[in-house]
């Protein structure tokens, strides 16, 4: 065991010295895109050359980033911990919920900046880039309680509010460290985001536009890997920490019972129906509130209101909504081919990962890495090397989407116990009868997972990279309306591109929920 | 400190679960008496209800008929009056706390200050032979062990009622006949009214004063057998013609013969 481990490591280090060797001969010799691509020696020395101007931009980005993790986080676990103890305030707040996990944060990006002032938009984002991931792991982590603990403390005497202190608050603490783990990269993403749409002096985001028009890809690639280097730090900080606690947390026994979930068909059909309404207006409630709290005049922030006004009642109204479908008709289609390919690569490449395992086992920390790089920093690099053509935007998607997806789904095919996948072998099945008895089957719950999950990230890749590279779709709407003034389409742009990809996750799950059902699956949450 | 043990008694319980369109009448008629420092094992087939009789009793679920006192009180009051102790199926130690402190956790749901019980907590982690692991992780110990922790946990309160639900289910047979043993040890020296739900008929007859056979659908006692080996009984009672035949009794009994 300690020696194949030791093999291991011995293996990745020659690897990764291999690649570095590879990338610098590439590099030096300019062979791809005419130079796209630098050697690591005159990145690192590009560095050191701007080493001066770093400190500050880091900082800033840190700031921001830092500040919008904790506010994010604690707004985050304690509305998980309301959610729990009231079900009916979870699907109140379902629509919210689902609205700023589908976000595209480039998309409200302009927005938060037109109303709030100074770090606060850089803040924000990055608060709203984490609240989704930890509020889920949250629930999840208290819901998955130990019911026989729970039945202990019930025996003494003990209610609800003691069960949730002694038993449960304690038990979510690995999951909600998981969850802050993913949570960390987001947040570094919506404030370099945030700074890229914001203007201001400082932070990587501004350095890295401020660089994109020099045609010094060395200084692209540094800021590139400055930011995925912070990204991935605080992804390892809490990656320490959980493996640390969760050595003394994981249940020593199996648990069998699952905790029933209460509330759910407690009410009657009219009171469900007002709870759907609730769910529905509430984010449209939650938009105007957070216009009027703001106090920022009506020409530059539109109330729901306001945005219908723009699309439908105004005399240029007819202009705008051309202007839209247009690019809609731009977006969309690209968007769903990249991810259609995205998640087919996945699906191939987990489903047939039982027969590789050696090449997964050294893929996996590679798909866990790209997870934490900021998309933001990759999109210039990958337009150096790519070009501004559809190229670029496809590969963009297809990237974003195919790794989250991979991992989701080799983790789903890892959990089908070995003598599952044993007994068609026994029974002298081949490699293809196993993975289409057992293997494609197993994986299925997930790749729908996986789609409902990548919906907003591939509208986020798609727009990144129509803003800073091809020029077209909604990235660029967004950017020229930005340009012009045009406030109308920046509300409109983060409006619809919110609806889209809350249709979008609603309509795959309810091709999940019929599918599933027909097989006789339980969907993954 | 003088204590009078108290006893459990359970008259005319009627407990239905309603389905889809399926009722299961879990508890029907359920009658049973347990004298105080009795012990009592309750046996019976899957789904006969033995672990629903003692979670009535513990006020973890409700009924709908009958009548439950604990030491004369409603399961409610004695749960919360500290009279009752719990050791369920599975350990169910929570992982996190070490074995001291998982002892002390009924003391921390009934509110009373843990530091002034720290005597009793390692004279009890001394009586289940777990002296010296007090700090340690449920995660560093064996299943055994973390069954006797669970033993002790039940008894840190002093309970006047002792309820075991088949507490030894999830060990080996030769393991289980050890913690039979030292069950009946620290059983003998806390004085409590115990009640044990079981699947083992030797368990069952080593351990009780009087085993309660009960039969599924409904959920019912069809049989009392009063056990008449006299305290303390020596492991060698397992090769006992009487304990044999007793125990075939038992089994037509509980086969409906």
């Amino acid at each position: 065991m300690g020696n194949s481990l030791t093999s291991l490591r011995l293996k990745s280090v020659r690897n990764l010295v291999i690649l570095i060797i590879v990338w610098e001969i590439v590099g030096r010799m300019d062979w791809i895109a005419g130079g796209a691509l630098p050697g690591l020696s005159e990145i690192l020395t590009r560095l050191w050359i701007d080493r001066g101007d770093y400190p500050g931009h880091i900082w800033a980005t840190v700031y921001a980033s830092g500040l919008g993790f904790l506010i994010g986080n604690v707004l985050a676990i304690a509305a998980g911990i309301a959610f729990v103890l009231s079900p009916t305030l979870l699907r109140l707040m379902r629509g919210v919920n689902i609205a700023i996990f589908a976000l595209p944060p480039i998309a409200i990006a302009p927005i938060l900046v037109l109303t709030l002032s100074g770090m606060a938009p850089r803040v924000t984002l990055a608060a709203l880039g984490v609240y989704f991931v930890t509020m889920s792991a949250t629930v999840i982590g208290l819901s998955q309680y130990d019911t026989r603990s729970a039945d202990l403390v019930r025996a003494y005497g003990g209610g609800n509010w003691l069960i949730l202190k002694l038993v449960r608050i304690r038990g979510a603490i690995p999951d909600i460290l998981s969850g802050l783990r993913i949570a960390a990269p987001n947040a570094v993403l919506g404030a370099i985001l945030a700074e890229f749409g914001g203007g201001g002096r400082w932070g990587l985001g501004t350095y890295l536009l401020g660089s994109l028009g020099r045609g010094d890809p060395a200084r692209l690639w540094g800021i590139g890997l400055v930011a995925t280097l912070i990204a991935g730090l605080s992804y390892a900080i809490f990656a320490v920490i959980s493996s640390r606690i969760s050595g003394s947390t994981r249940s020593v026994t199996l648990n069998t019972a699952i905790p029933s979930s209460h509330g759910e068909n407690a009410y009657g059909r009219s009171i469900q129906a007002l709870i759907l309404c609730g769910t529905i207006t509430l984010p449209f409630v939650l938009w105007w509130a957070f216009i009027k709290l703001t106090g920022v005049p009506d020409l530059i922030a539109k109330t729901p209101h306001g945005v219908f006004e723009y699309l439908f009642l105004n005399d240029t109204s007819a202009i705008a909504r051309g202007k839209l479908l247009a690019a809609l008709g731009q977006t969309l289609p690209i968007a769903a081919l990249g991810m259609i390919a995205g998640l087919a690569f996945a699906f191939l490449l987990a489903i047939s990962s039982r027969m590789f395992p050696g090449f997964i086992k050294g893929f996996m920390p590679v798909a866990l890495v790209t997870q934490t790089m900021p998309l933001v920093a990759l999109t210039p690099l990958l337009v150096l090397i790519l070009g501004r053509g559809y190229s670029v935007t496809l590969w963009i998607t297809i990237s974003v989407t195919f790794f989250p997806a991979f991992v989701l789904l080799v983790q789903g095919i890892q959990r089908v116990p070995q003598s599952v996948l044993d007994l068609p072998r026994a029974y002298g099945a081949s490699a293809w009868t196993e993975m289409r008895m057992v293997s494609i089957p197993a994986a299925l719950p997930y790749l729908f997972a996986a789609t409902r999950l990548t919906v907003p990230r591939a509208l986020l890749g798609v727009m990144i990279a129509e803003w800073l590279a091809t020029g077209t779709g909604l990235g660029n709407l967004l950017n020229r309306s930005r340009g012009y003034l045009d406030y109308g389409m920046i509300w409109t742009v983060a409006a619809v591109s919110v609806l889209l990809s809350v249709a979008i996750y609603y309509l795959v799950l309810i091709v999940e929920r019929r599918t599933l059902v027909r097989l006789g699956m339980q969907n993954v949450e | 400190m003088p204590r009078q043990p108290a006893g459990i008694s359970l008259r005319s319980v009627g407990k239905t679960y309603r389905g889809r369109g399926k009722t299961v009448e879990a508890l029907k008629d359920m009658n049973l008496e347990c004298a105080p420092g009795s012990f009592t094992a309750l046996i019976g087939p899957s789904g006969c209800g033995k672990s629903t009789a003692m979670r009535v009793a513990l006020g973890l679920e409700g009924f709908d008929s009958g009548e439950v006192l604990i030491s004369g009180q409603t399961p409610g009051q004695a749960t919360a009056g500290g009279v009752t102790g719990v050791a369920f199926q599975d350990a169910a130690l929570l992982p996190w706390r070490s074995v001291a402190k998982n002892v002390a956790l009924p003391l921390e749901v009934l509110g009373r200050d843990v530091s002034k019980f720290s005597a009793e907590i390692a004279q009890l982690i001394d009586l289940v032979g777990l002296k010296g692991y007090e700090n340690a992780l449920p995660g560093e110990l064996s299943g055994g062990m973390r069954q006797r922790v669970s033993i002790a946990r039940s008894l840190i309160t002093s309970p006047e009622v002792l309820f075991m639900d088949e507490p030894f289910g999830a060990l080996d047979q030769i393991r289980r006949r050890q913690m039979n043993v030292e069950l009946q040890r620290i059983w003998s020296e806390t004085k409590s009214t115990a009640l044990l739900v079981t699947h083992g008929i030797d368990e069952a007859i080593f351990l009780a004063d009087q085993v309660v056979v009960m039969h599924a659908d409904p959920g019912r006692v069809v049989d009392i057998i009063d056990v008449p080996f006299a305290r303390p009984r020596h492991p060698d009672l397992f090769s006992n013609p009487e304990f044999h035949a007793l125990t075939d009794r038992i089994a037509k009994v509980l086969h409906g013969e």
